[in-house]
């Protein structure tokens, strides 16, 4: 077991420092793809903040950098990267195998298929930690996004680490590692309810008597207020001001840049009247976070599953999605191998995204370059995208519910659906 | 919900699963007879030229008299430049343009492939537009020698000649560029990249004076010695790298300049008689598309369309009447009209199939058909996921002699009525996944072996690399096939899925290719539809009836496997070569030049999409023969 991990963290990294030292124009031309590279976690954006930053200017200055001020410090430790970029490759490499070790925990602790409250028909339908580990570090897109070193690569491994906390039940580590995610992407924080309910249900396994759910929420939520405030404060002395909030949270929230992305929101705000833009706004965020309470209320019994199937939607609905976000989510649906008997899209869904991942270049490329395309043909295809994924979410939480429906009704196993 | 339902319930009927090899083969049939129906009147149009601000042919064109003196002379100053060194030959046509008080530069640059070097220098000039701020210009190139290898006599002579003539002129409003290439391909590639400063510095010299963003290009070939030579016709030539076309504004204005104004008749794809017949309109056509297929240089201009810079060159052909002045208004005409642009061409299409000087199809008539072929692969993709989700067929009941042991049954209940149905045709069974995709994978791998040695073989070792290709390709599937049986005999799901998953890449990697250059998808889709209607040859069953397949299970397979054989890639190559009358080191060495140079990509669909998708179908085929 310990060897299987040491092989396939030793041919993962590999794999990444080959590619980086073999091609040295990759991550250059990937962190340049709008596809990897957002305007909020892109590497050469990051690059101009930490310029400015260690000449004494205000980061935010330039209108350039939207990312987290902390990271700042942290990247300016490592020498330039257009000289130098080993440590830099390093360090991603290194953020991706800590976020491989983070999901096999999870797999390990047999969370997806066995909560406390709900005990799957086939729960003996998983893969091992090591294929699930697998999945996430030979996944194209994952390899994609650690070559081109967007900033999300971080949050990604914030939230896995969150995530293996959690279904472990160790609540000072969960509690840290989400505020680092969120403090880092903000919409993390919307996974507190149902990873809050998988810590509980954790340590209500662990422990002989429950503890009181109205204390438990309470520390937690003042853990990470406590957390975040540190952590924004802590920015705040470095930068001098407060003025990076509008400039991280708020770019993320009102989206004032409107680079193309595979999300469904830049087209639309490019199209919009301006005086319409507040209340559209407001109704693509209040979508978001809708799904929150209602997916933890109604599969309260899985609240993993909730967790991961968050994480979907964020990949489909958030302001500023890139393939990072997909590759997060993609990464954690193996965990639910025991679903997939239930699926009934997958060969269509994951035709869409292999097509789409092929096609959305090609019209990029028709747009931009050729010029023989417009914009119309980018955001068609990132439409498509979005749709195989949220197909992929959709009928995970059809199968869910309908493993559900199994236990509580044996007699209904194997007969086609129908309302009732 | 109900509608829905039954869909879903149409999954299990087994008619569907025969229906997905007649409904490919349909494709493909309307995929080529839609082709075949293009050039007639009802699918094609006349051409026409949508952007306003061009007006071609309404200015008077004042390039005669006198000039004609001047322009006789620099053809002589051209002649004796031929057989002078490279830097000596520069430094006089700068000179010439000099005394017309333009700005001058030269720009060394050296290219290697195929162990080969190509080195030569570009001389251009740049006349400001008295009317302009330097933020556009156009430009007139003659490359020193045309495509054919010919030194460009009158070419040159006509764009040193225009140069002094324009020069006088107080109307541009665009700055306007000559350039002297160094040859037709590599020069103006070398200029092109380092006018937008994404040239390798290393190997090519960065240009010292620039304008600004080129908004047209037109290359002049007119290789006639000192003496002149009277032509026929203009051959207006419009392919780009990678099949990347010109707008067709710029295509019609030069032609109805020519033909309009001028009186010279234009043809194109070397289609020197053309008298608008059916036959000649798609022998045009399919000899556009094969050209835009192969993606490669086609003239000077063809290095500036990847740069959405549109050009064309203008080639003389033929014996006739017409003399270098024609050729020079014609180019005047041209040049006046691009000067009207007040932006960017971008009014007409860029995606077309040309039949004839003013006849075309656009995208929208055409897309269709390649679109059709590649969806054929993933119907029958999707069949064969279907497929591999079911066990092994049912036996006819009838069949079945007593002894044999009875499959399980299941009883079914629909709407009263009762039935007996064998378990196995309702589960879905579990698909094994890893092989397949390794597999897949693999073969995709292995594509970049040839890909890498033919671009990076020395000239002299290219046929010896070409013939040990071939039989390597032709081996590999049997080899392999060979190998799988010895350490893993795939199932007869595994084959089907590595079937499924190659057709499926294959006709993603089609329909992404149909939107950025139609005719390769084309052709190669063509080329590979028998990999939709092969199907592995499994041993019988134990208690089905055998047939013939399954009694001449290993005769069938060899012959499949020949006549697969006989359509790999390698093997279309060296026939086309054959029918062409090209030499294959030829074609080799262009093709390496071109990626090293052009930036062309036309052998990464040959090596990464359509040989791995033919390796993936052989061995499922081939596999016959080890079972």
């Amino acid at each position: 077991m310990e060897q299987q991990k040491a092989l396939l963290f030793g041919l993962a990294a590999a794999v990444r420092l080959l590619l980086f030292t073999a091609f040295p124009s990759l991550p250059n031309l990937l962190a340049g793809r709008v596809e990897i590279s957002t305007p909020v976690t892109s590497f050469k954006r990051l690059q101009e903040g930490l310029f400015l930053y260690t000449h004494n200017v205000s980061p935010y200055d330039g209108g350039i950098f939207h990312q987290a001020p902390l990271l700042l410090p942290l990247f300016s430790l490592l020498p330039n990267p257009s000289y130098h970029p080993f440590a830099t490759n390093f360090l991603y490499t290194i953020v991706d195998l800590l976020g491989a070790n983070a999901l096999m925990q999870v797999a390990e602790t047999a969370q997806s298929v066995t909560p406390r409250l709900f005990k799957s028909t086939r729960k003996d339908l998983r893969w091992s930690s090591i294929a699930i580990g697998a999945s996430f570090l030979f996944n194209p897109f994952t390899v994609a996004t650690c070559i081109a070193r967007p900033t999300s690569a971080l949050t990604n491994l914030f939230i896995f680490l969150a995530m293996a906390k959690a279904s472990q039940g160790a609540s000072i580590t969960f509690v840290l590692a989400l505020s680092f995610a969120s403090y880092l992407a903000m919409h993390p924080i919307l996974l507190l309810p149902p990873l809050l309910l998988l810590c509980y249900d954790v340590r209500a396994t662990k422990s002989k008597s429950a503890p009181n759910p109205l204390i438990f929420t309470a520390v937690h939520v003042f853990g990470l207020a406590t957390a975040l405030g540190v952590l924004l404060y802590l920015s705040a002395l470095l930068t001098g001001s407060w003025e990076f909030l509008a400039a991280t949270y708020g770019v993320r929230l009102l989206l004032p840049d409107l680079t193309p992305n595979v999300g469904l929101w830049w087209y639309f705000f490019t199209e919009m009247f301006d005086s319409f833009r507040e209340f559209f706004l407001g109704v693509f965020w209040l979508h978001v976070v809708s799904y929150v309470g209602g997916l933890t209320i109604r599969l309260r019994r899985q609240p993993l599953f909730v967790a991961a199937t968050l994480t979907g939607i964020f990949a489909v609905f958030s302001p500023y999605p890139s393939i990072a976000d997909a590759t997060l989510y993609l990464s954690l649906v193996p965990l639910f191998r025991h679903l997939f008997p239930l699926m009934r899209y997958t060969f269509l869904a994951s035709s869409t995204i292999l097509y789409t991942s092929f096609l959305g270049p090609a019209f990029y490329y028709l747009w931009i370059y050729a010029g023989s395309g417009n914009a119309n043909f980018f955001y068609a295809i990132t439409l498509v995208w979005s749709l195989g994924l949220s197909v992929i979410v959709g009928d995970s939480l059809y199968a869910a519910l309908r493993d559900e429906v199994d236990v509580e009704r044996p007699e209904l196993r194997g007969k086609e659906v129908r309302r009732i | 919900m109900a509608l829905l339902s039954s869909i879903l319930a149409l999954r299990r009927d087994a008619r569907i699963l025969k229906l997905p090899p007649y409904l490919s083969a349909l494709c493909i049939l309307v995929g080529v007879v839609w082709l075949l129906v293009l050039p007639l009147n009802e699918y094609s149009r006349n051409t026409y030229v949508s952007e306003n601000a061009l007006l071609p042919g309404q200015v008077h064109t004042y390039f005669t008299g006198s000039e004609h003196n001047i322009f006789r002379a620099y053809r002589h100053e051209v002649a004796a430049l031929v057989d002078k060194p490279v830097q000596e030959r520069s430094q006089k046509l700068g000179d010439i343009f000099r005394s017309s008080s333009l700005k001058v530069a030269t720009q060394i640059y050296e290219y290697h492939a195929s162990g080969r070097n190509i080195s030569n220098q570009n001389v251009y000039a740049i006349l400001q537009g008295p009317r302009a701020d330097a933020t556009e210009a156009i430009v007139l190139i003659a490359a020193w020698t045309n495509m054919a290898g010919e030194i460009n006599h009158s070419g040159v002579a006509l764009v040193l000649t225009l140069a002094r003539y324009f020069k006088r002129w107080s109307l541009w409003s665009k700055d306007i560029i000559f350039l002297i290439s160094g040859d037709s391909t590599s020069g103006p590639q070398a200029w092109v990249d380092a006018y937008h400063d994404s040239h390798s510095p290393a190997s090519i010299e960065p240009l010292s004076i620039k304008s600004g963003a080129l908004q047209g290009a037109v290359a002049v070939d007119y290789p006639a010695g000192p003496w002149g030579h009277r032509y026929d016709k203009l051959h207006v030539v419009y392919d780009g790298v990678n099949g990347q076309l010109p707008n067709l504004d710029l295509f019609n204005t030069a032609v109805s300049i020519a033909s309009g104004q001028m009186g010279i008749g234009c043809t194109l794809q070397r289609m020197w008689k053309h008298d608008d017949s059916y036959q000649e309109r798609l022998q045009t056509m399919l000899r556009g598309m094969i050209s835009q297929g192969l993606g490669h240089a086609s003239g000077p201009h063809s290095s500036f369309i990847p740069y959405h810079i549109d050009a064309v060159t203008l080639q003389t052909v033929g014996d006739g009447w017409h003399d270098e002045m024609s050729l020079g208004r014609t180019v005047e005409s041209l040049f006046r009209s691009l000067n009207n642009l007040l932006e960017h061409l971008h009014q007409s299409f860029f995606f077309y199939l040309l039949m004839q000087a003013n006849r075309f199809v656009s995208i929208g008539t055409y897309l269709p058909s390649a679109m059709l072929i590649a969806v054929n692969f993933t119907i029958t993709s999707i069949a064969l996921w279907v497929q591999s989700g079911r066990s092994a067929p049912v036996p006819n009941p009838a069949s079945i002699s007593s002894k044999s042991p009875k499959p399980d049954m299941t009883v079914a209940k629909k709407d009263g009525a009762v039935t007996l149905v064998p378990t196995s045709s309702l589960t879905i069974i579990e698909r094994r996944l890893f092989l397949p995709l390794a597999f897949v994978g693999g073969a995709h791998f292995i594509g970049l072996l040839p890909l890498y040695i033919f671009n990076n073989t020395r000239q002299t070792l290219l046929p010896t690399a070409f013939n040990s290709t071939a039989i390597f390709t032709i081996l590999l599937p049997l080899l392999t096939a060979f190998a799988l049986s010895l350490f893993h005999r795939p199932t007869p799901q595994e084959t089907t899925l590595i079937q499924c998953l190659s057709l499926l890449l294959l006709g993603m990697f089609l329909s992404a290719l149909a939107t950025l250059n139609f005719s390769l998808s084309f052709l190669i889709g063509i080329f590979a539809s028998p990999l939709s209607f092969i199907r592995p040859i499994h041993p019988p069953q134990p208690n089905t009836p055998s047939t013939l397949t399954t009694t001449n299970r290993k005769a069938m397979s060899a012959v499949v496997s020949v006549l697969l054989a006989a359509l790999n890639p390698v093997v279309v190559i060296r026939a086309a070569t054959f029918y062409w009358g090209e030499d294959i080191v030829d074609v080799l060495v262009q093709a390496a030049e071109g990626w090293h140079v052009w930036g062309l990509w036309t052998q990464v669909v040959v090596w990464l999409v359509w040989w791995p998708a033919w390796f993936a179908g052989s061995v499922v085929v081939t596999a016959g023969l080890f079972s």
